[in-house]
């Protein structure tokens, strides 16, 4: 450290002047050399630093691009990153209003490593957090805030101003794998990125759904993962496999679930069933139903529907659209529509229930029925069966509910035929149901009780009881004296019994003693008595003679 | 052996700065000789070796440090998600806006103001010497001596980003580390403090008479 100039050179001092000649002599030594230009190094590596710095900075740093958005939601200049994969490759850097003020610009400083991100077909989105089906996504972005995320475009044109996308784009570029289309009718619970499940690996996901309002139904696409898309064959069957599926049958109760973010977050599961020997791999955008549930799924299917009217002269409380058609205990078709209809020669409401049977779910019957008419086709079968006595049948399917369904049935009864309406519905004859037969024995019954004369009987009954009560009420002074009468009496019966059981029941009761004695008496007058007659049977000369002197005992 | 300086008529000698001992200065017409100090053996010189020329270097190298140390980042912040990069300039301007107006202005103060008077201050000191020695020499021996007090504090910012970076060490969730723009501002003001090492004041009072007011 330099010691401060706190005053002027030395020789200024006269005091030094004065002693100019005493002072002593330096001694002259050699100088090692000394580069002069050397200490200007320091200057030129701090420019060479200095310029690779900055070079190294300017070079770091890529092209600058502006996205268009719609709302700059969680962008923030400065903060907002840019990322591809999760790595930063970029950061926001101003956002800015349109001047029509429709649109946001973002515009983004891009790294120099990203500089091939800059071209025509890259994509932008802002990723925001997520708790969605699948799980959480995004989670980062709740502490971070929302950050921009990228998929790198191919292109080798490069460009600098790009319209960013609202929602994220369904599947990565390269991403491999291909897309399935499912049509339903219901969501339930599936959203984008719920899984897809195969034998409960998770093998995709769903990237997005629309809902057609042309056709009033639910276009889903899901994307199968590679390798997992030849697993998708033409005869795989979709179903929405959220939640859980309680049965309860003969067989006890089962439960079938898939994983536990399916049962929380819903999911998408297929399966090929197991005679789909012949199955071909399906190609991309191949389109399939999505069915609520496994069941319904793996059931066979059930091909096209015939129409049945059916016609029912009683009450169709319980039956709804969507009730089983039940042939013998097996659901062949559904009720569609129930609707009133006038008879104007009868001036009655008979209803006219309007059902799909599909005749696919009798399975191999089928084929032989139809052998039967010669194939003359499905509507056919079901007229000879109705010549054949089949008929339509309300019946309770639940007597909780009071749900019906409509049971296909034999009954016995006079021959009818199926006519054909005009639009090719068969019409089916039905017969009263079970219920709807009891219901007039029933209204009978009620009749004949309602005949009943329960006001005379009860006018009788309530004058007979006046005058009961009436006698009863003159008979009481008397009663009470009789009942006192009464009450002294057994009083008294209560002390003979006491004073007889104190002399009789008594063990040391002198009527007791007595007895004994009187007993003891009579048992040794009967010795005696026996004593006698022995005697007079030895010896009856007794009686004349009397007893003879006693013999000397020691005579034998 | 015995010389008297042309200007002042005075005799030239030498103090030595490591005894104090004052001894007779003497001409070498030779180069490659030094003085040495007969007491201590200390070399006596006249003025630094080199003086200008090393204070011109190092504030040269200073100056064009400067304009990293102010452009590139300081301090690099990495939090759990965010990676956040702060420039001297971008720091203070963040304190300005959080309401630490104070603490703007000393920070301010101790990182630009402070390397930009030094390098300002030894450049007009360099200069002087060679073009304008007789200019307002009082002024100037002040001058020195202040950038040399002030030096010092220059390296509160380099203290506190390395602390930081010592004691801000949660893995992944956040850590604090030093930016090329550190380094940049470390090396000026560590040049700058051996630019006012290096500089000489006595070639501040070459050639003048004794009295420093009527210089």
């Amino acid at each position: 450290m330099a010691e401060p100039p706190d005053d002027s050179p030395p020789p200024a001092s006269p005091a030094v002047a004065a002693a100019d000649d005493a002072l002593p002599q330096p001694r002259i030594v050699r100088a090692r050399r000394w580069n002069v230009s050397l200490v200007w190094l320091v200057p030129a590596v701090a420019i060479a630093i200095a310029a690779s710095m900055l070079v190294r900075s300017v070079f770091l740093t890529g092209p600058r691009i502006e996205i268009e958005f719609k709302s700059a939601d969680g962008v923030e200049a400065g903060k907002t990153e840019v990322r591809y994969k999760e790595v930063v490759i970029g950061k926001v850097v101003g956002v800015a209003l349109r001047d029509d003020r429709e649109r946001v610009v973002v515009i983004v400083q891009l790294d120099q490593s990203a500089a091939r991100f800059a071209v025509e077909d890259t994509t932008f989105w802002v990723v925001k957090p997520r708790i969605g089906t699948g799980g959480v996504s995004g989670l980062g972005t709740l502490l971070s805030g929302a950050y921009i995320g990228t998929d790198a475009g191919v292109s080798t044109r490069s460009r600098s101003e790009f319209v960013g996308l609202e929602q994220p784009p369904l599947v990565l570029r390269g991403e491999p794998g291909s897309i399935y289309v499912l049509r339903a009718t219901d969501l339930g619970s599936l959203d984008v990125g719920s899984p897809v499940f195969y034998r409960r690996t998770q093998v995709g996901r769903v990237v997005g759904y629309t809902l057609d309002a042309d056709r009033d139904e639910l276009t889903l696409k899901v994307f199968i993962e590679a390798p997992y898309p030849k697993l998708v064959t033409t005869n795989s069957r979709f179903w929405n496999a959220s939640g859980i599926d309680l049965t309860l049958n003969a067989g006890g109760l089962s439960v079938n679930t898939q994983t536990l973010v399916s049962i929380l977050a819903g999911g998408v599961a297929f399966e090929t069933p197991p005679d789909g020997t012949r199955a071909t791999p399906a190609p991309e955008n191949s389109v399939f139903p999505l069915f609520n549930d496994r069941r319904s799924a793996l059931a066979p299917p059930d091909g096209s529907a015939l129409p049945v009217r059916m016609s029912f002269d009683q009450s169709v409380r319980g039956l709804v659209p969507g009730a089983a058609i039940d042939l013998l205990g097996v659901e062949i078709g559904r009720v569609r529509t129930v609707a009133l209809d006038y008879d104007a020669k009868r001036k009655r409401f008979p209803v006219e229930v309007v059902a799909d049977i599909f005749p696919m779910r009798l399975g191999p019957v089928r084929s032989a029925l139809l052998r039967d008419v010669h194939g003359a086709g499905d509507t056919a079968v079901l007229q000879q069966l109705v010549a054949n006595g089949l008929r339509a049948q309300l019946r309770t399917g639940n007597l909780l509910t009071g749900q019906l369904y409509v049971a296909l049935d034999f009954i016995p009864g006079p021959t009818r035929t199926a006519t054909i309406d005009d639009d090719g519905s068969v019409r089916m004859p039905t017969a009263p149901g079970t219920l709807s037969e009891l219901q007039p024995q029933i209204a009978e019954i009620v009749q004949k009780v309602s005949k009943i004369p329960f006001d005379d009987i009860g006018r009788d009954l309530r004058s007979t009881l006046a005058s009961a009560s009436k006698a009863i009420n003159q008979l009481s002074p008397e009663a009470q004296k009789a009942l006192a009468e009464v009450q002294r009496t057994l009083q008294r019966t209560q002390a003979t019994l006491e004073s007889l059981e104190r002399n009789v029941a008594d063990p040391s009761a002198p009527v007791q003693r007595n007895l004994e004695e009187a007993l003891l008496e009579l048992q040794r007058t009967s010795r005696a008595l026996r004593l006698l007659s022995d005697y007079l049977q030895q010896h009856p000369e007794a009686l004349l003679r009397g007893k003879p002197a006693d013999a000397p005992v020691p005579q034998r | 052996m015995s010389e008297r300086d042309a200007d002042t008529g005075l005799p030239r000698v030498l103090g030595c700065e490591s005894c104090g001992l004052v001894s007779q200065a003497a001409t070498i017409d030779e180069r490659g000789f030094l003085q040495q100090c007969p007491r201590c053996g200390q070399v006596l010189r006249e003025t630094k070796p080199f003086a200008l020329q090393r204070t011109w270097a190092c504030v040269v190298a200073a100056a064009v440090l400067y304009v990293p140390a102010n452009a590139l980042p300081v301090m690099v912040t990495t939090s759990a998600f965010q990676h956040d990069e702060h420039t001297l300039l971008g720091g203070i301007h963040e304190l300005w806006l959080d309401g630490s107006w104070s603490l703007a202005a000393i920070v301010f103060i101790a990182s630009i103001a402070v390397p930009m008077l030094k390098i300002g201050a030894l450049g007009l000191l360099a200069w002087t010497v060679r073009h304008r020695p007789r200019w307002r020499r009082l002024e100037r021996a002040r001058l020195y001596r202040l950038v040399e007090t002030v030096g010092h504090w220059s390296m509160l910012d380099v203290y506190v980003v390395v602390l930081l970076a010592a004691t801000v060490r949660f893995g992944p969730l956040a850590s604090v580390g030093a930016g090329l723009g550190l380094i940049s501002f470390t090396a000026v003001v560590v040049l700058t403090m051996f630019a006012t090492w290096s500089f000489d004041p006595r070639l501040i009072w070459r050639d003048a008479p004794a009295d420093g007011r009527a210089a």
